[in-house]
């Protein structure tokens, strides 16, 4: 058998959470001593996430990106017919590099913010990327399954443990949202096991569902994954979730996590129920347009700058569900070029309120103006972002828009116009917020003294804007990644 | 044509001293960024200008003929990059396209970049932030190079919004006071409802031809090729194709060319979309002169000229572009005859002017509309350059009611703008060619409306007399705008300028009172070169580009086959009967020339008084139509309205009340009830214990009895 690089790049967090715990407890020291926590547990989260992303990397040159099809499969039966069973294709590919890629700058964001319980957060989030990555390796419906709740839970703490005042409200209505979801899936999930007699993706990818049996099986998918993305209307518990975390969590949950939703639908809604997915094409478009317009009005209203960028998560996720389902190369394409620009672009603007917050304490909009006299870097950077995140050409948040509309145009001209919309109102907030906060006078006195970035800052930041516009200029650097596996879905749908 | 390499340098090298002086500021100080960027423009500029005059005037010796003969015949000279968006059909490449009308626009572009860039030494010598305008300067230089160099909708769309970035981030430029930040929040936002219809227009684009390439989309146009649309819409070919949106069956090609009309109209300021242009004036001159004059602002045009073969085929679509024109350059002409700040009566000839030149392109006479654009860059920006050298003389005033008799002071910047408003207004002997630039171009336009309304094209008799009409207003408040200024007695200095000279002195570094002083060397150079332009390009050029323009544009102009327009108007210059046609605009213009002699020269009070008692019609002038409080009133505090219903109705009590706070609260509601039956007492347990057995005893007993 082939070295299981797959379970390498998975689990290799998870022994670092373990091994992290186990010296921690080891050494006998304590957490919350006197002279604050100690940072080499978070150095030593920092080198496992390396660690993971070399290893990711290391996966990334063993895929054939051109060959369709799951690669570097690994298979050992567990019970009753279910596998644990791995296996990547250039979609997965993807989005693992993006887990691995986030998940040390999130680390590495925390230094120096994070002030209790620095073991358990460090632990945390190693947890939390194994089993991210196990979502996008997973080849079989129950491992997923597991993987895929299982990352609910270091999230939920994360934002009960380390988030903002009004932390266990948001945590909990995280949980209850996703949870709610999650149900309507797992009952698909056995439906499915039962029906076909397999839980291996792979298989159930050919087996031809009934389609009035399809209609409720995409349903209850849809359920968890329209939680997940988020889709209008259940999105509410995102701006709660953003709010509350702390800015590593909310560079996670916009980056990954959310695209677990998107995933979802090109591995499961569309291949296995081609049937549904077309009758509920015209739903999908009216939800997504609805998220996109509806969101940025609402983000445009904002007083609490984190929320703002949550509403705006929601009306870039739109783009995706508009791609995925206007069933045609371009659009699927975008929708996943949309994830991974949105997955950087998300997490830095995150980071970037995360740098005005650890300084100042407050994420009201009002607290704020006449950052560039004080922070040119930082006022250059925000910028960039400002305008990555409203679409311009150049920038990585133009491809994913223009090739998502244009995909859906073929479909409903209605659908694309509206999302069309939305990127006017997407230029109103977002340059809003910045000259809020950026341009203008200082007039908040306590603004006198602020600090520009610093190198850690920019550690954190300078990768992220690197890859908005690498991957604006140059596309085709992740097209040629995903293509086979954009064209194996649809052939799937098409009843290939 | 120059070599590939020396093209590249022409794109790409902004592009980089942007980069250079924007990021590299701390090693090389303002100065380095200052020479990088100018020396970089100024190097394209020359480069480009020789290329244009070689296209233009090598015909018949050698070398340049044989590029001329490839450049009209084979379709343009393309450089590709490399690929940039590669899915499926959808294929766009970083690349340079080098045809007449990329030619024409290079030089205009980098020609007027490099003296705004040199005009800035003086005019932002005391900036503190003079390295991030220079950079600021080329990266809209590169931006508007790669607009006009594209080979695809895709690319175009770049430095479409790369102009406008450019333009908003200069406009704001002054950050931290509160008009620049709104004109410029303003600015891209009009410019984004624009690029809504532009961007629905290349997907319709690509939904009928399959590709966003130019060279195959206008191909097939031009010779009616069988098209397999890839959804939606039933093969035909391609001048037939019928294609829904939003539950309309349109004609494929009328449907491509009002969604790209859209486009043009909100980067050209046109009527509805107009509204950013003047308040675009709180950024420094240079930048007024450079995006919102020369270059950017005729992008819209441009786009227009470069889809020539898709607005012959689209009636409707072209009807819509000469009435949108005609309909722009009669109202910002009255906007104008009605403001006071210098720049935004130059802002509103601008406005006007593009409108001429929308129409022009709209009753099919592209060369006409590209002829113009053309000129007016030259004179538009030795206006906005000669206004700005006034600005920096008067202590940033720009109050034209606080100016006056400043001609003495500043005889060169005066004889500039005299030469500008004289190009503008289009003085000119027709039938020869004695005459300014405006003249030329401007005639031709209002000529080839004439001869389209002939032959009955859409709105094309509505567009001349409204056409001639504003050439009318045109020369009332260009002179105006020259009275106001240099001319009469000296204004009185009230308290707010005495107030803000203070100020101004420590930032001149100058130490003769609040007396208007004329500009540096650096300033007046490009005022001279721009003056040069203004005087001689049209002589220059009316023949190759609008006369001759058939041999000059090549394929890059398309007229089809019953398109005379331009023709005509040689007939109609033999024929007696319509002398009139030609002699009209040296007439009107000599109307509002007299008429602004003496209101503003002769009886200075007059225009006073118009402005004091007024009456409605100036009130609507001078108010802009109250386009803005119409605006504000409906879009902005509807929109408004809509995100704050959405959010604390949709979200907070639809939503979220309904959702889990809803769930939440219903389980709370319930486990209160049942906890409130645990209530300690021992005679409740005992009640409820009793009760319970007393129920399952008779169940028992019911379901024994009736078994027994």
């Amino acid at each position: 058998m082939e070295f299981p690089i797959l379970s390498t790049v998975t689990f290799l967090p998870l022994a670092g959470a373990v091994l992290i715990m186990l010296i921690q407890s080891l050494t006998g020291r304590q957490p919350d001593q006197a002279e604050g926590p100690d940072d080499r547990v978070l150095y030593a989260g920092l080198v496992f996430s390396v660690a993971t992303f070399l290893v990711s990397l290391v996966m990334f040159f063993a895929v054939q990106v051109e060959v369709p099809g799951y690669q570097l499969v690994e298979d050992v039966s567990w019970f009753a017919g279910i596998h644990y069973r791995m296996g990547v294709d250039g979609l997965s590919v993807a989005l693992i590099l993006l887990t691995t890629f986030l998940t040390p700058i999130a680390l590495f964001a925390s230094l120096g913010s994070i002030r209790q319980r620095l073991t358990e957060y460090v632990v945390a989030f190693l947890v939390l990327e194994t089993f991210m990555i196990g979502v996008f390796c997973a080849l079989d419906l129950v491992v997923f399954y597991i993987f895929f709740e299982a990352g609910l839970i270091p999230m939920f703490i994360i934002i009960g443990v380390w988030g903002g005042a009004d932390r266990i409200y948001a945590s909990f209505k995280f949980f209850l949202y996703t949870l709610l979801g999650s149900l309507f899936m797992l009952a698909a999930i056995v439906y499915m096991y039962l029906t076909a007699g397999t839980s291996d993706i792979v298989a159930l990818e050919q087996f031809a569902f009934d389609p009035k049996a399809q209609t409720w099986l995409f349903l209850a998918f849809f359920a968890s994954f329209a939680v997940k993305l988020p889709m209008w209307p259940v999105h509410t518990w995102l701006p709660d979730a953003h709010v509350q975390a702390p800015t590593a969590g909310s560079v996670i949950l916009a980056g990954v996590l959310l695209k677990m939703g998107g995933y979802g639908l090109l591995r499961f809604s569309l291949p296995m129920f081609p049937d549904a997915s077309l009758l509920f094409q015209p739903l999908v478009f009216t939800l997504s347009v609805i998220a996109i317009v509806y969101a940025s009005l609402v983000a445009w209203r904002q007083t609490d700058m984190k929320k703002l960028i949550a509403y705006s998560s929601v009306a870039h996720m739109g783009f995706v569900t508009l791609g995925i389902f206007s069933f045609n190369e371009v659009g699927v394409q975008g929708a996943v070029f949309q994830m991974l620009s949105h997955g950087l672009i998300s997490g830095a603007l995150f980071l970037i309120v995360g740098i005005v917050y650890d300084r100042m304490h407050t994420r009201e909009i009002a607290a704020y103006g006449g950052l560039a006299n004080r922070m040119p870097i930082y006022a250059t950077l925000f910028m960039l972002f400002t305008m990555a995140n409203v679409g311009l050409p150049g920038t990585s948040g133009f491809v994913g828009e223009i090739l998502t509309m244009t995909g859906a145009f073929q479909a409903s001209t209605w659908a694309a116009a509206g999302a069309a919309l939305g990127v006017i109102f997407s230029a109103v907030y977002m340059l809003t917020l910045y000259r809020r906060t950026v341009f203008g006078t200082i007039t908040n006195p306590a603004l006198e003294q602020i600090q520009d970035m610093t190198a850690k800052e920019l550690f954190c930041i300078v990768p992220l804007a690197a890859g908005t516009i690498l991957f604006g200029v140059m596309p085709n650097l992740i097209f040629d990644v995903t293509r086979e596996s954009s064209l194996r879905v649809l052939s799937l749908m098409a009843g290939g | 044509m120059l070599s590939d390499s020396a093209l590249l340098f022409i794109v790409l090298a902004p592009g980089l001293a942007a980069l250079i002086a924007g990021g590299f500021k701390v090693y090389i100080g303002d100065r380095g960024a200052m020479v990088v960027t100018t020396g970089t423009v100024l190097l394209a500029g020359l480069l480009s200008l020789f290329q244009l005059f070689r296209f233009t005037f090598a015909a018949g010796h050698g070398d340049g003929e044989a590029i001329h003969t490839a450049l009209t015949t084979h379709g343009p000279h393309i450089i590709t990059l490399m690929s940039w968006i590669d899915v499926g059909a959808f294929q766009a490449d970083w690349a340079i396209r080098v045809d007449a009308l990329s030619i024409v626009m290079m030089a205009v572009i980098t020609s007027v970049s490099g003296l705004v860039h040199l005009y800035s030494w003086g005019y932002m010598s005391e900036d503190p932030h003079r390295a991030r305008f220079f950079a600021y300067l080329s990266l809209f230089t590169f931006a508007m190079l790669m607009l006009v160099t594209a080979d695809n909708f895709i690319q175009l769309f770049f430095g479409w919004e790369g102009v406008g970035l450019a333009s908003y981030l200069l406009i704001g430029f002054w950050f931290t006071k509160t008009a620049p930040n709104d004109a410029s929040i303003k600015a891209f936002v009009t410019n984004r409802v624009g690029d809504f219809g532009l961007a629905l227009g290349i997907m319709a684009v690509f939904l009928v031809f399959g590709t966003v390439e130019f060279a195959p989309v206008l191909e097939a146009i031009r010779t009616n090729a069988e098209l397999v649309p890839l959804a939606l819409a039933a093969p035909g070919t391609a001048r037939d194709v019928i294609v829904p949106f939003l539950g309309h069956d349109l004609p494929a090609l009328e449907l491509i060319g009002i969604l790209l009309f859209i486009g043009a109209m909100g980067k050209s300021a046109q009527f509805f979309l107009h509204v950013w242009l003047p308040d675009a004036m709180e950024g420094p001159t240079p930048v007024s002169a450079l995006i919102h004059a020369a270059t950017m602002v005729t992008a819209g045009v441009y786009l227009v000229c470069l889809m020539s073969p898709i607005y012959e085929y689209a009636p409707v679509a072209a009807g819509l572009i000469t009435l949108t024109g005609a309909v722009t350059a009669i109202y910002a002409a009255t906007v104008g005859m009605a403001q006071n700040d210098i720049k935004r009566v130059i802002a509103y000839s601008t406005c006007s002017q593009l409108g001429y030149m929308f129409f022009a392109a709209g009753v099919g006479a592209y060369e006409a509309a590209m002829f113009h654009l053309f000129t007016h860059a030259f004179f538009k920006a030795l206006l906005f350059l000669g206004a700005g050298s006034v600005i920096h003389g008067c202590h940033h005033e720009q109050d034209m009611r606080r100016m006056g008799g400043i001609a003495r002071f500043m005889p060169l910047t005066y004889a500039a703008m005299l030469i500008g408003t004289i190009a503008i207004i289009g003085l000119g002997l027709p039938f020869t060619s004695l005459g300014f630039s405006g003249f030329f171009s401007k005639d031709a336009i209002i000529e080839s409306a004439f001869s389209a309304s002939l032959v009955g094209v859409r709105f094309a008799d509505l567009a001349f007399w409204l056409g001639l009409t504003a050439a009318l207003l045109t020369s009332f408040y260009s002179w105006r705008l020259i009275y106001m200024t240099f001319h009469g007695p000296r204004a009185e200095h009230d308290t707010h300028h005495e107030g803000s000279a203070q100020v101004e002195e420590e930032d001149h570094g100058h130490a003769h009172g609040s007396e208007p002083h004329e500009s540096p060397l650096v300033m007046l150079v490009p005022l001279g070169v721009l003056a040069l332009g203004a005087m001689f390009a049209g002589v220059l050029f009316y023949d190759p580009m609008f006369h001759h323009g058939d041999a000059f544009w090549g394929e890059a102009l398309y007229r089809s086959a019953d398109n005379h327009v331009i023709h005509d108007i040689d007939k109609l210059k033999y024929d007696a009967s319509y002398a009139w046609v030609f002699w009209a605009p040296l007439v009107v213009t000599l109307i509002g020339f007299a008429l602004a002699t003496f209101t503003y020269l002769f009886n200075r009070g007059i225009g006073h008084r118009i402005a004091q008692t007024g009456g409605p019609l100036h009130s609507l002038f001078a108010n802009k139509w109250y386009f803005d409080e119409i605006y504000q009133a409906t879009l902005i505090r509807g929109s408004r309205w809509l995100g704050d219903m959405f959010w604390k109705v949709g979200d907070k009590q639809l939503i979220d009340g309904l959702g889990p706070d809803g769930v939440t609260g219903l389980v709370r509601w319930g486990s209160r009830r049942l906890s409130a039956m645990h209530s300690g007492y021992l005679y409740h347990y005992a009640f409820v214990i009793i009760g319970a057995a007393l129920i399952f005893g008779a169940v028992l007993f019911w379901r024994v009895g009736g078994a027994g």
